[in-house]
């Protein structure tokens, strides 16, 4: 029983895990860029829900739709202004810059709402359907449904609309889509837009399950890092199954294991998938 | 040209070398002078929220005693704090001790979370630099130095803590756990221990079944669950505590832990006579109430706390709380950390105002061994003194109970202001 309560935790918490790192992924998928502010992005989503709970009583699950809008534009303004002068710069110089970006909204977030952590609260969030001896978390429920349906957007907007194809060809080739005419600068801020608006969207749905303050951001990076790499760098569906994985084997580990050596768990798969699959689940080989 | 040349250099120098003789000591002597002290907290990162009231309550504290008139046998000597910031990060200790030291502290206090503070205690015995640990738990911070002093690898210790050590919250909470429970006339059988498994979490959870197992009371620890402190998720936990069918969870969390702890065990219906912590911050703090709200409510947790009975402890508290609410907008509890650093500062103008020379560090240890200080804000089981290992045996935890959406302190009688809930009602 409690390993099958464990599972059923683990897939509906995976929800939001998938939807945050299929934002890291697509920004990496597009311009080759790891962006290290994913985390700290997503706790600026959390703290939106926040004060939209708290200041206009809007319920984090209707203010996921505002809190991605304005992660959209942090991102596309940041691609604009930081991003797309050193996307030809070496990694680490990249890195560096991300890192700095990093600390800026991490410094900032503790400037405007202080050290404590909190939370949101919501109605949902207090709600638990008991199926015989197994609960289900409602809170968990709605986000898994909202994350797993915003993933299937994203996916049809990439195959679908003609913005996502422009996308998916400024990745594949920059300089064939340089010569048909395609203005690559902008779609690598919509995709960078885009990719901040998904960690945004995922940090109002977690916002009511999951404590968070300034520095929650850097354990949400590394996190969807983890993800992403055992997915596949810039694999949209690997991200997906690899959120799920991660959240179920950090679940599953906590009852067989310890719980605090849980995340033991999700490290020791990443080892795995680097040591048997170096390019993630659904990664492409580097040429 | 050459002669001119030389000339003008040599103006330049002498009128550089007269500056700096004439006036650069003039501020310097313009100066008072003060007792500097490294006052070093986690006032940024996970823990910021009580290392920020840490670092208030030894501010309003010097300030308190700059304002009486500073140290009176060393000629009115004001005391200077140094403040330093460990970003929570226990390497960040030592950083922030060196460079305090550099500047010229004379003495140490941290830091709050046991990892920094054990940071700190190399600095303090490598520079010689006495340091006061205000808060940290856990055991190894003095019991180390004591024994390698009384071992002769090093000569004098400069390592003193006011502060409960993780044993001490061990006794103190099983002593507390069973006398509560016989007051109430219940039996409850069946404890589950909850800790988020960092050191000072570690530690208390050590320090609890260390004295659940020397002192056999009639209930049983049966399982204990760590968690990765912070954790992203509690529900697998709390479900393996509600198989175990516990009378009582004893969880020992930090601010961000109890957020989640407390919110899955109501979802997850686990029937309790009590939630009854053997020591932890994040079940009593101003900020826990605002998002907890009736999660918190009859939770008790063992742990150092002001003694409210004392007018001035009253006076403080107020003055405490409108400062907070001028500075950042909330009214706060003056509690177990605004409280114990409060303490610290006025401990160390008593250890000042006794030492035989402040030039000497070793003269001002002198002064710490020989305290016997009964000016403290919080409750004591007695005078402020340091045992052998460094540790004030009078340190001891008060058992709070959330009353009515406020701690208050409920065991033992001495200190009690109201009568505790247990078992809380059900649901």
């Amino acid at each position: 029983m409690l390993l099958l309560q464990g599972a059923l935790s683990g897939v509906l918490f995976g929800g939001v895990y998938s939807l945050m790192a299929v934002g890291l992924t697509l920004i990496f998928g597009v311009m080759r860029v790891v962006n290290f502010a994913h985390g700290d992005m997503m706790v600026w989503g959390m703290y939106l829900a926040f004060l939209l709970a708290t200041g206009a009583g809007v319920d984090p699950y209707l203010a996921f739709v505002v809190c991605a809008a304005a992660l959209f534009v942090l991102g596309f303004a940041v691609q604009r202004a930081l991003v797309d002068r050193i996307l030809a710069a070496p990694h680490e110089m990249q890195i560096l810059l991300m890192l700095g970006v990093a600390l800026v909204l991490e410094n900032l977030a503790l400037v405007a709402f202080g050290p404590e952590p909190t939370r949101v609260r919501s109605p949902l969030s207090e709600a638990t359907i008991w199926l015989g001896p197994v609960f289900v978390d409602v809170a968990r429920l709605v986000a898994f449904g909202v994350a797993s349906a915003l993933t299937l957007a994203l996916y049809l907007f990439l195959f679908r609309t003609d913005l996502g194809r422009t996308m998916r060809a400024a990745a594949d080739n920059t300089y064939g889509a340089l010569v048909i005419g395609t203005d690559v600068r902008r779609v690598y801020a919509v995709a960078f837009g885009v990719g901040a608006a998904c960690v945004g969207a995922a940090g109002a749905l977690v916002a009511p399950i999951l404590p968070f303050q300034p520095p929650t951001g850097l354990s949400l990076s590394v996190t969807s890092f983890n993800i992403v790499i055992i997915g596949g760098m810039g694999s949209l569906l690997g991200a997906f199954v690899g959120g799920l994985l991660v959240s179920v084997a950090e679940s599953l580990g906590a009852v067989f294991l310890k719980p605090s050596l849980k995340e033991l768990f999700s490290f020791s798969l990443l080892i795995l998938i680097l040591l048997v699959r170096p390019a993630g689940l659904f990664g492409r080989r580097a040429s | 040209m050459a002669k001119t040349r030389l000339s003008r250099r040599a103006f330049l120098r002498s009128t550089a070398a007269g500056a700096a003789v004439l006036g650069f000591p003039l501020p310097l002597r313009a100066q008072p002078k003060t007792f500097k002290i490294g006052a070093i907290h986690p006032v940024t990162g996970p823990l910021a929220e009580p290392g920020q009231a840490c670092r208030l309550g030894a501010q309003m504290a010097a300030d308190a005693i700059n304002a009486a008139g500073g140290i009176k046998s060393k000629g009115g000597l004001k005391l200077e704090l140094l403040l330093g910031d460990t970003q929570t990060k226990p390497e960040n200790g030592r950083v922030e001790a060196e460079r305090a030291v550099g500047q010229g502290a004379q003495m140490l206090l941290g830091s709050f979370d046991s990892g920094s503070t054990n940071s700190m205690v190399s600095v303090a015995q490598q520079k010689r630099v006495p340091l006061l640990v205000d808060i940290a738990a856990a055991d190894p911070i003095t019991a180390n130095v004591a024994k390698s002093v009384k071992e002769g690898q090093q000569k004098v210790q400069y390592v003193y803590r006011n502060f409960p050590t993780g044993s001490s919250f061990g006794r103190n909470a099983v002593q507390y756990f069973t006398e509560i429970f016989k007051e109430a006339s219940v039996s409850p059988k069946r404890v589950v221990l909850m800790h988020a498994n960092d050191l000072f979490g570690t530690n208390q959870m050590r320090g609890f079944k260390a004295a659940w197992e020397a002192a056999k009371p009639s209930w049983e620890i049966v399982e204990i669950i760590p968690w990765p402190e912070p954790p992203s998720d509690l529900s697998t936990e709390v479900s393996r505590a509600k198989a175990l069918k516990p009378d009582v969870l004893a969880p020992i969390t930090r601010p961000a832990s109890a957020q989640l702890l407390l919110p899955e065990i109501r979802k997850q219906r686990v029937e309790l006579m009590g939630i009854v912590g053997p020591g932890s911050p994040g079940l009593y703090e101003a900020g826990q109430f605002a998002v907890l709200k009736e999660d918190l409510e009859y939770v008790m947790t063992s742990v150092p706390w002001p003694s409210f009975k004392n007018p001035r402890t009253l006076a403080v508290a107020e003055e405490y709380a409108k400062r907070t609410e001028r500075e950042t907008g909330r009214r706060r509890t003056f509690d177990t950390n605004s409280g114990y650093s409060y303490d610290a500062m006025f401990l160390i103008a008593d250890i000042l105002e006794r030492a035989a020379t402040l030039g000497d560090p070793d003269a001002i240890v002198e002064a710490m061994r020989k305290t016997r200080f009964a000016g403290g804000l919080m409750q004591y089981g007695g005078p402020i003194l340091f045992n052998e290992i460094g540790d004030n045996p009078n340190a001891i935890a008060t058992m709070i109970q959330i009353l009515g959406q406020k701690p208050v302190a409920v065991w033992p009688k001495a200190a009690a202001l109201q009568k505790f809930v247990f078992p809380r009602p059900k649901a």
